[in-house]
């Protein structure tokens, strides 16, 4: 189909909106509401062009052949801008003036609105919590975290409420999210426009144990954070950053840099020996992981008849924190009182999990991929130009199968690479799970364990979560990612967000992964180390009662 | 009157004589054209739903008659409500519909039993199988536009929502829907049946400054003197309204209530809604009166509505209270013109109608308000 946009001939989808049309062909139309992959709602109104003499939004018009696009009128410009203008007033002073990297405040500057006449109006009480908060008070009401709530994480905790200029974006009876069943994916933080949704900064916190000469502060890394860190640097997105984020974060002055693919790979100790252990016993399946507290939260309050499914284990920042407080704390003769960790993740539900009170969390602060941007820029470490350097030794040796760990599928794959060796004794010939890769909401598979055929599957999102347990029975071995693509599309991860981005991320997850010399758990040789002098085997005693949690059934 | 002929279910039994085809080339024929404001060809709207394959289809009657000075469907469901359910069942045979809804508007609630009573009378004399339920709606405006009836039924928020896909292809349950207004499903029958039915006879709302307001029949293409002359006002006439969305134009003899010879003023006749206002109104308070009624009525969904509603309503407010700038009319000229053109369903385009028109005939009447400073004075309720 051929259609005509600013007087020039395009060839195109005819199921492609208007407003894609433009974009590929480097057209730029500002837009507020659409996201890519979100059905259009057309509500922010921004995305005007001019067909046939009428202004229409582009986002939800579809090409017919013939027909003639403007994008670039004086009508198209000043409605737009008039459209902008309505939005802007709360924004003045706060991003407008102090020049805010968000899409609000981009558009704005690209139309060249230098003035609002209008005054703000909103009042609203800002939030508080333990992960998420949301200011409603620097809301558009754009929908797209509504939208995102509902139709990518099937959560629906959050929704319109009244009409007209009072409505607003809420969890029901103005309650806040701290108290109701949001699970904290922060995917709403990740689709907002105009940074009305936040995590909870410990930032202040972290910054001033750093200076506290009495603490020894250790940081960790989570497996995702490696490949998108650059991104808040302007490194192109899918930048491995392994060599400079350890070296900027000691520069910061952390006195150990942790890789948290360390404890991933003990995460897949204890699971692939629990997986073993449940086939032996022939129950309870399916087995669900527990890396994901969102996840975790999701199931307490949704689906807690799985409780006896998931796997006890901690989530694999929990289970080195632990062992930095135990047995790195006894290694290196320090009091585990003195020893602050602090863990980079790429995830706002994080935050809550610290403060589960079963956990007795014993990492003090989260940060989220955008907080330790935040800390390096706060402490003037200039990002691209620092040498590489490797993670300290004594925690921080990891393997391949730990740094999957960051996309969908990766937990299962690194499971099923340890599980398969300790069952049947030989080597993986291939040791890559290709039906396991890749952006697919539900990937699935099979495998001969002990005799039996394992059937496992992953899913990524909480509406594929869903449709994955309506058939739960089929499967022995379950993965869970309450974030589209997992954890490289953490709800803490570099804004904004963009399918393009998390595509190249995962790329360089695998990319990493495909470069270490060791790719499997139970090659690690501080994982074999530990195990060694401290936990004897994987669920003994000792790592139960350090390593695994349980969960409890949450009201709705 | 036309409207209020009985037609003891003979339509019924000859449409089912007749057949689907030929029953859309009858109406075809008559001329009957959608009343709720578009006049959108009736046959038109039918053959497309008729055509779109489908398992499941739905009839909905919007009954939700919440246009301010409109009560033509209230007068039809009050004193013929016969003939609209033998409309319904109609327009379900021939789009092959199980289930047809009576949208009814929140205020209405009082005529559910006589529609009720009807339903249950009319089914029992033709024997037809189609289930008719009654929604009452909760009290918006702008579940007056098809799209928002879908929501509301489904029994989400009733917002609107952009077309297409057209509810004829994906409406209610996002199954083929037929929306028809209540007077267009009323004069159904009387089209199939009576070989001297007048496709021209409109019911007219006439309200205001008169003092025999009400619903009059008057074939479109009249004068607005003869309506004029039903509703005898006491005063003379300054403008009238066609409902607030239809705007407003100074009162002279010659108006031609057609919806050709009005549009074409940057009015619009709608449900043949007409208000009738006098020389001892001011046009800028009623425009403030109006402008809260959108300010309240907005959904809320798309921006230049939802806050530009808003604004507008500040800034009629701050003319009304006299302390406003004369720059401030250009704003409102401004927001109006982009609130008309890039909103996303009927309301928020019709929404500033009022206030184009009233700036286009009466901007005296605003700029002499701008000017008085003093004399502070109550806005008229």
């Amino acid at each position: 189909m051929k259609i005509r946009i600013d007087k020039k001939e395009i060839e195109c989808d005819p199921n492609r909106s208007i407003l894609l049309i433009a974009r590929d062909n480097g057209i730029n139309i500002p837009t507020l509401c659409y996201q890519e992959g979100l059905e259009p709602e057309a509500r922010c109104r921004l995305c005007l062009v001019e067909i046939n003499k009428k202004l229409v939004t582009s986002c939800s018009t579809y090409p017919k052949e013939g027909m003639e696009v403007l994008t670039d009128t004086e009508k198209v410009k000043k409605a737009r801008i008039i459209n902008a203008e309505l939005l802007m007033p709360e924004h003045m002073e706060k991003c407008f003036r102090e020049n805010k990297e968000h899409d609000l405040c981009r558009i704005i500057s690209e139309m060249g609105l230098k003035e609002v006449r209008f005054n703000p109006t909103r009042k609203y009480k800002a939030e508080l919590g333990a992960a998420v908060l949301r200011n409603n008070n620097l809301c558009i009401n754009c929908g797209r975290c509504v939208k995102v709530c509902a139709d990518v994480q099937a959560t629906w905790a959050i929704d319109f409420a009244e009409r007209a200029h009072h409505e607003h974006v809420t969890p029901y009876f103005e309650k806040e999210l701290a108290d109701m069943y949001c699970t904290k994916c922060g995917q709403c933080i990740a689709a907002c426009p105009v940074g009305a949704i936040s995590e909870r900064e410990h930032l202040k916190e972290v910054i001033k144990v750093l200076k506290d000469k009495k603490k020894t502060v250790i940081v960790q890394t989570a497996p995702s954070i490696r490949a998108s860190l650059g991104e808040e640097f302007n490194l192109p997105p899918g930048t491995l950053v392994t060599g400079k984020m350890v070296a900027a974060l000691r520069k910061c002055g952390f006195k150990k840099v942790f890789d948290t693919d360390l404890g991933a790979d003990m995460t897949i100790m204890e699971e692939a020996a629990e997986l073993l252990e449940r086939v032996k016993k022939g129950r309870p399946f399916p087995m669900i992981t527990t890396c994901c507290p969102a996840w975790i939260k999701f199931m307490e309050h949704f689906y807690h008849d799985l409780v006896p499914n998931m796997s006890t284990c901690k989530s694999p920042h929990e289970m080195l924190g632990v062992l930095t407080k135990t047995y790195y704390a006894k290694q290196a003769k320090i009091n585990p009182k003195k020893i602050i960790v602090v863990s980079v993740m790429p995830c706002t539900a994080k935050k809550f999990e610290s403060t589960r009170p079963e956990l007795k969390s014993m990492v003090d602060y989260v940060l989220t991929t955008r907080e330790a941007a935040k800390l390096i820029k706060h402490f003037k470490v200039d990002f691209k130009n620092l040498k590489d350097e490797d993670f300290d030794p004594a925690l921080g040796v990891s393997t391949g199968a730990g740094v999957i760990f960051g996309a969908t599928g990766g937990v299962m794959e690194a499971a099923l690479r340890t599980a398969y060796e300790a069952a049947t004794g030989k080597q993986l010939t291939k040791i890559e799970f290709d039906q396991l890769r890749g952006m697919d909401g539900i990937k699935q598979g099979t495998i001969i364990l002990k005799g039996k055929e394992i059937k496992f599957a992953a899913a990524n999102g909480l509406h594929n979560a869903r449709e994955l347990l309506k058939r739960k029975n089929d499967y022995h071995f379950i993965e869970i990612m309450a974030c589209p693509g997992g954890c490289i599309n953490g709800g803490g991860q570099p804004l904004p967000f963009a399918w393009e981005k998390i595509r190249k991320r995962m790329q360089a997850i695998y990319e990493q992964d495909a470069k270490l010399p060791l790719r499997k758990s139970h090659e690690n040789p501080v994982v074999q180390k530990i195990y060694k002098e401290f936990l004897e085997k994987p669920l003994s005693k000792k790592s139960h009662k350090l390593l695994h949690t349980k969960y409890y059934k949450r009201e709705l | 009157m036309q409207i209020l002929r009985k037609t003891n279910q003979k339509a019924y039994f000859k449409a089912l004589e007749l057949g689907q085809r030929k029953l859309i080339e009858l109406l075809k024929l008559k001329g009957l054209a959608g009343r709720g404001g578009a006049n959108f060809p009736t046959w038109q709207k039918w053959e497309m739903v008729m055509n779109t394959p489908s398992n499941e289809k739905y009839v909905i009657t919007n009954a939700d008659e919440g246009e301010p000075g409109t009560f033509k469907d209230k007068f039809i469901i009050k004193h013929n409500p016969e003939l609209i359910i033998e409309g319904i069942l109609i327009a379900a045979y021939v789009v092959n519909a199980k289930k047809a809804y009576i949208y009814l508007r929140g205020e209405y609630e009082y005529l559910e039993n006589k529609l009720k009573k009807a339903i249950k009378q009319i089914k029992q004399k033709t024997g037809a199988k189609t289930e008719i339920e009654i929604v009452i709606g909760q009290g918006a405006y702008v579940c007056g536009d098809e799209t928002a009836i879908i929501s509301s039924i489904e029994g989400k928020r009733g917002n609107p929502r952009y077309k297409p896909p057209f509810p004829t292809t994906k409406g209610l349950f996002e199954k083929p829907t037929l929306i028809n207004n209540v007077e267009t499903l009323a004069n159904v029958p009387l089209a199939i049946l009576y070989s001297n039915w007048n496709p021209d006879l409109r019911l007219f709302s006439l309200s205001g400054n008169v003092s025999k307001p009400g619903v009059y029949e008057l074939p479109s293409g009249t004068k607005i003197s003869k309506l004029m002359h039903l509703g005898k006002p006491k005063n003379k006439i300054k403008a009238v309204y066609f409902g607030c969305f239809g705007g407003c134009m100074p009162y002279s003899h010659d108006i031609i209530l057609s919806p050709e010879h009005i549009c074409g003023k940057e009015c619009m006749l709608g449900a043949c809604t007409v208000i009738a206002v006098d020389e001892n109104q001011s046009i800028v308070d009623l425009a403030t009166n109006i402008a809260k009624f959108y300010e309240f009525e907005s959904c809320g969904k798309c921006t230049p509505c939802r806050e530009g509603t808003m604004r507008i309503m500040n800034l009629l407010e701050n003319i009304s209270l006299k302390n406003a700038k004369i720059e401030d009319l250009n704003t409102l000229q401004e927001l109006a013109e982009v609130i008309r053109d890039t909103s996303l369903c009927g309301l928020g385009q019709t929404a500033t109608q009022h206030l184009i028109t009233a700036l286009k005939y009466f901007r005296r009447e605003f700029e002499e308000r701008v000017k008085e400073k003093k004399n502070r004075r109550r806005i008229a309720r």
